[in-house]
């Protein structure tokens, strides 16, 4: 017993932690399946009488959510691709280069962060439209290509980099990009998926700017379409609009379990002793 | 502000070309011309009731088309009325507005003032819409007489009640007046030991000064004009301490959500609910109890405020484009299409020909709750269409809210809501120049 | 010293390089909006209208007659202040006690970060109910444990609070990812030398966990303050600001003026003076908590 208890300890302790995290999911996932009258029916018990699947076709006839998935994933993909880009050159050019002012600019790439989206919005519309990018899968993309945060996030891991590393890189010829491709990235993958992770929700789950730029179906994204049904005046769907979120998260889910299994995991202390 | 002089210039010019325009459209008739490009036109609407209405749109939209070789409208769903509101507006700002879109009646004068919308009463007087269109309802795109848009969705707030907990409570019937209501509500209100188990009434958040502006109503006073707000008068005073003697009670909480208060009335945390009329299909469908469905009781007299959007006509577009968005409006809005748009959304027809239709009469036969609210219509108006009407409304949520929690004294507390409003609709009067 | 000022220089053409494609866009889609909301900070801009009038500092000075907008100022300082501190100590504890090779670790993991991917509009609309006084599951699990029913989102007092919840629930996840990053590059050949030495659990913790990934803690709070952004989307689904203006923030106090009362030079002066407030929160973490920061590389 003392064995068990010494051996499974942290389960003792994290496993009710994660049920209560996990409550309003499981919440989410009955509720999909139950009909409209059982879902305020204290009477009615926890678990639906009988499943109904048929939220779920239900809950997608709405709207064309299979263009939608698409256009999410064009857009989403897009955005995270030339992110990546940007901040790695810009992080490195922080944590490695000298120059002068570096500190202001910084400063500056960090202010895109600091300022609150709905005071940049009709600039920004007025922006796209004069740029040609209205309803387009464009416009739901360019805003976001730099991002001052991925910067930021990836600067403080660059910094965490010891020096003598990239010095000796340096020595045996290596220029900066080959000294970032070889040297800096393979260390800050973690650092990569933990940014990529959290722009991918972002973007992935952006609702007020896609529904001011887009107009047409073959330009939406998956968020509208869930806010068909949640957007109700007369009180939400609450069944279908459970069903099109977990349409909506599982995608997501599955390309967080899948990255944090070969990322997180195989890159636990890598090279740093 | 000084700007008045350009202001006024800039308003003459855009009246002239606007007699105009209607002359145009006038000479322009039949309205189907042939032989022409196509005309191309958008659509904006925010999604009221359920998802289920961007398929009975784009629907509608479908056979629109199918039947309008001449004419293409795209629809755009745009979110809730307020999404809705702000994307137009933003398209406005840049000179690029839809030619109609669907916008909750109360936007009416902020439209108006920003010199947007196209006056359609020579179309509308040359056509049935005079004398089909139910009064109260067309009156919510009315204003200085001149018609601004045709009603396509139409509420008002009901009163809903949980019918397996008036029976418990041996009530017989629904609340008729303000004192029965507060009795009933009084019968209804469980407790055990300090918790409330169910509250006898909830006035849905979120839209309470809707409601509020009922109870005025009730009170004999519509609280407001196009260019001022009346939240001091005595009947205005006289509703809130009314609400304020009920919050005293406990027979109802002193604040709730829209979307909380719909679900509490499911759930059967409260026997009575003030709701739309657009909530009526979710509520009666999702309720594990029977539902029943009052029209709101009355204290002098009986009286509901609109709410629900007429589809209104972009002035700054080619009068091609006008000719087709009236053609557009006018088809959303004929008889077979209020029936089916009522039948499908539980939004009111807005015609008196589609209530006489035969399947109209079968689906009240059906739903007779759907009749309740017709008969409230009968004493319903427009809600506070006044410019800048968002920001009175905040004002007056505020001034409700802290009355109802025992911060400040009803009448205080509409002195100054109405103070600011003033002052608001002032500034945005002033704009507009 | 000449040396560094040679080196200076001869960075500058590959940094310009670098920076040149993030500039391009901040260029356009920030630093241009935000030169426009200063000046329109100056102006009577209506959302919806091409006329734009001067007004000189008379939008500052209505925000500073604003009682609302103070208002809102406490309830954004109440919301950074409560939020950041309880959801990184939340995700700091999670994330040592995840930083083994235990079983499920998968499952942990996805347990405590899956929230972060609920939109939040659902995510809102799922707490509404979580929350409902009567039959909320909150409240019965409270009742259970012999605690006072709330009326939470209906009670002015407690609606922020029931909001700061969800948002724990809702963040926590996503520190906890960063950190356990970080946690992963402390060597574990110190923690073997202390197991050694005899050091306690909490000690450990305390004295090498915290030193080593200071530098990411601190990134932790700064980007904690930054997201504290996020409540936006709650106050707009759940409240939008009510009761009686108790969750009203800054961030949707801007929305409301820009977008509902069409009041752009006002929602841009209240944006500026937001700007301003975060630039010296960020500016004072810096001074205190960014020079205690123990980095590897330096």
């Amino acid at each position: 017993m003392r064995h068990m208890l010494c051996k499974y300890w942290q389960h003792f302790v994290l496993l009710p932690v994660a049920l209560l995290w996990l409550s309003p999911v499981l919440w989410i996932g009955v509720t999909s399946l139950k009909t409209k009258s059982e879902v305020f029916d204290s009477a009615a018990g926890w678990l639906p009488d009988i499943a109904q699947w048929s939220n779920y076709p239900a809950a997608l006839s709405v709207a064309p959510f299979g263009r939608y998935l698409i256009n999410s994933v064009l857009v989403t993909g897009s955005i995270i691709a030339a992110q990546l880009v940007t901040i790695t050159l810009a992080a490195y050019a922080f944590a490695r280069l000298r120059f002068p002012g570096k500190n202001l600019l910084f400063g500056l790439f960090l202010v895109q962060i600091m300022f609150p989206i709905y005071a940049i919005f009709l600039t920004n519309f007025v922006t796209i439209r004069e740029l040609g990018l209205m309803n387009s899968l464009w416009a739901l993309i360019v805003p976001f290509v730099a991002s001052g945060y991925g910067t930021f996030m990836l600067h403080q891991a660059f910094r965490q980099v010891p020096s003598e590393l990239a010095d000796a890189a340096r020595l045996d010829g290596c220029g900066h990009l080959s000294t970032l491709w070889h040297v800096y990235l393979p260390l800050v993958k973690p650092t990569l998926v933990a940014f990529a992770i959290i722009s991918v929700v972002t973007h992935w789950n952006d609702y007020m700017w896609p529904l001011l730029v887009t107009n047409s179906e073959e330009v939406r994204t998956l968020p509208i379409g869930l806010g068909l049904l949640a957007k109700a005046d007369s009180g939400a769907d609450w069944t279908r609009l459970m069903a099109a979120t977990i349409v909506v998260v599982s995608p997501l889910l599955l390309f967080f379990v899948i990255f944090q299994r070969r990322f997180v995991d195989s890159f636990m202390h890598a090279g740093i002793k | 502000m000084n700007s008045s002089n350009n202001g006024i210039s800039r308003r003459t010019f855009l009246g002239n070309t606007a007699a105009l325009s209607v002359a145009g459209m006038l000479g322009g008739m039949p309205l189907m011309a042939s032989g022409k490009e196509q005309v191309k036109l958008s659509f904006m609407y925010p999604v009221g009731v359920s998802g289920d209405i961007n398929r009975i749109v784009s629907g509608m939209i479908g056979a629109f088309n199918a039947a309008h070789p001449d004419i293409l409208v795209e629809a755009i769903y745009a979110g809730s009325y307020d999404n809705t509101e702000q994307k137009v507006m933003t398209s406005l700002g840049v000179g690029d507005p839809p030619g109609t879109w669907l916008p909750i009646n109360s936007a009416l004068q902020t439209f108006l003032s920003m010199d947007a919308l196209e006056d359609v009463t020579a179309l509308a007087k040359a056509d049935d819409v005079y004398q089909d269109f139910l009064p109260g309802f067309l009156g919510t795109c009315i204003s200085d007489d001149k018609l601004y848009g045709l009603p396509f969705q139409c509420s008002t707030p009901v009163l809903y009640f949980n019918k397996a907990a008036l029976a418990k409570a041996g009530i017989k019937s629904a609340p008729n007046t303000w004192d029965e209501l507060f009795a009933t509500a009084k019968a209804l209100t469980l407790r055990q030991g300090q918790d409330v188990t169910q509250w006898g009434l909830t006035i849905g958040g979120g839209w309470h000064d809707w409601m509020f502006e009922s109870y005025v109503r009730q009170n004999g006073l519509v609280p407001w004009t196009k260019d001022k707000v009346m939240f001091d008068a005595a009947e205005s005073v006289d509703a809130l301490e009314f609400w304020l003697r009920m919050a005293q009670a406990g027979v109802m909480p002193t604040a709730s959500t829209w979307q909380g208060s719909a679900n509490d009335f499911m759930a059967g945390r409260t026997a009575m609910l003030y709701h739309s009329t657009g909530s009526m299909t979710n509520l009666r469908k999702s309720s594990p109890f029977e539902v029943g469905v009052a029209p709101m009781p009355k204290n002098k007299t009986f009286g509901a405020s609109m709410g629900g959007g007429p589809i209104l006509i972009a002035k700054n577009q080619p009068d091609a484009h006008k000719r087709a968005c009236w053609t557009f409006a006018r088809w959303m809005t004929n008889t077979a299409n209020q029936s089916m748009w009522c039948k499908e959304t539980g939004y009111l027809a807005a015609r008196k020909s589609s209530w006489e239709s035969a399947e109209m009469k079968r689906f009240v036969a059906e739903v007779p709750e759907a009749r309740i609210a017709l008969d409230q219509a009968a004493f319903a108006g427009a809600f506070l269409q006044v410019p800048g009407y968002h920001k009175v409304r905040e004002y007056l949520k505020s001034a409700i809210d802290r009355t109802l929690i025992g911060e400040i004294r009803p009448d205080a507390a509409l002195r100054e809501a109405t103070a600011s409003s003033n002052r608001e609709i002032q500034r945005m009067l002033r704009r507009r120049g | 010293m000449p040396r560094f000022d040679h080196e200076d220089l001869r960075d500058i053409p590959a940094a310009a390089m670098m920076l040149l494609p993030s500039l391009v866009f901040l260029a356009l889609f920030t630093y241009w909006p935000i030169l426009r909301s200063v000046w329109f900070s100056f102006h009577d801009v209506m959302l919806g209208s091409p006329e734009i009038f001067f007004l000189g500092l008379e939008n500052y000075a209505r925000l500073l007659a604003d009682s609302l907008f103070w208002k809102s100022f406490g309830n954004t300082a109440l919301y950074t202040l409560l939020t950041i501190p309880l959801s990184i100590i939340c995700a700091l504890l999670l994330a040592v006690g995840l930083d083994t090779r235990l079983r499920g670790m998968a499952f942990y993991r996805s347990a405590f970060f899956y929230p972060v991917m609920i939109p939040s509009v659902a995510a809102g609309m799922v707490w509404v109910f979580l929350y409902a006084p009567g039959y909320g599951p909150i409240n019965g699990l409270m009742a259970a444990l012999g605690l006072p029913r709330l009326e939470w989102l209906y009670d002015r007092s407690w609606a922020m609070p029931a909001i700061i919840l969800m948002s724990i629930w809702k963040y926590a996840g996503y520190f906890m990812l960063i950190l356990l990053a970080a946690l992963q590059l402390v060597p574990r050949d110190l923690y073997e030398a202390a197991r050694l030495d005899g050091v306690s659990a909490t000690r450990q913790l305390l004295h090498i966990t915290i030193p080593l990934i200071s530098p990411t803690l601190y990134f932790v709070i700064i980007i904690g303050v930054l997201h504290s952004y996020q409540i936006f989307d709650y106050v707009y689904v759940m409240t939008q600001g009510g009761p009686a203006d108790a969750t009203n923030v800054l961030t949707f106090y801007i929305y409301q003026n820009a977008f509902q009362f069409q009041d752009i030079g006002y929602a841009s002066a209240v944006a500026n003076a937001l700007l301003l407030f975060i630039i010296a929160l960020i500016a004072i973490l810096a001074a205190t908590l960014g020079r205690r920061v123990h980095y590897l590389g330096n």
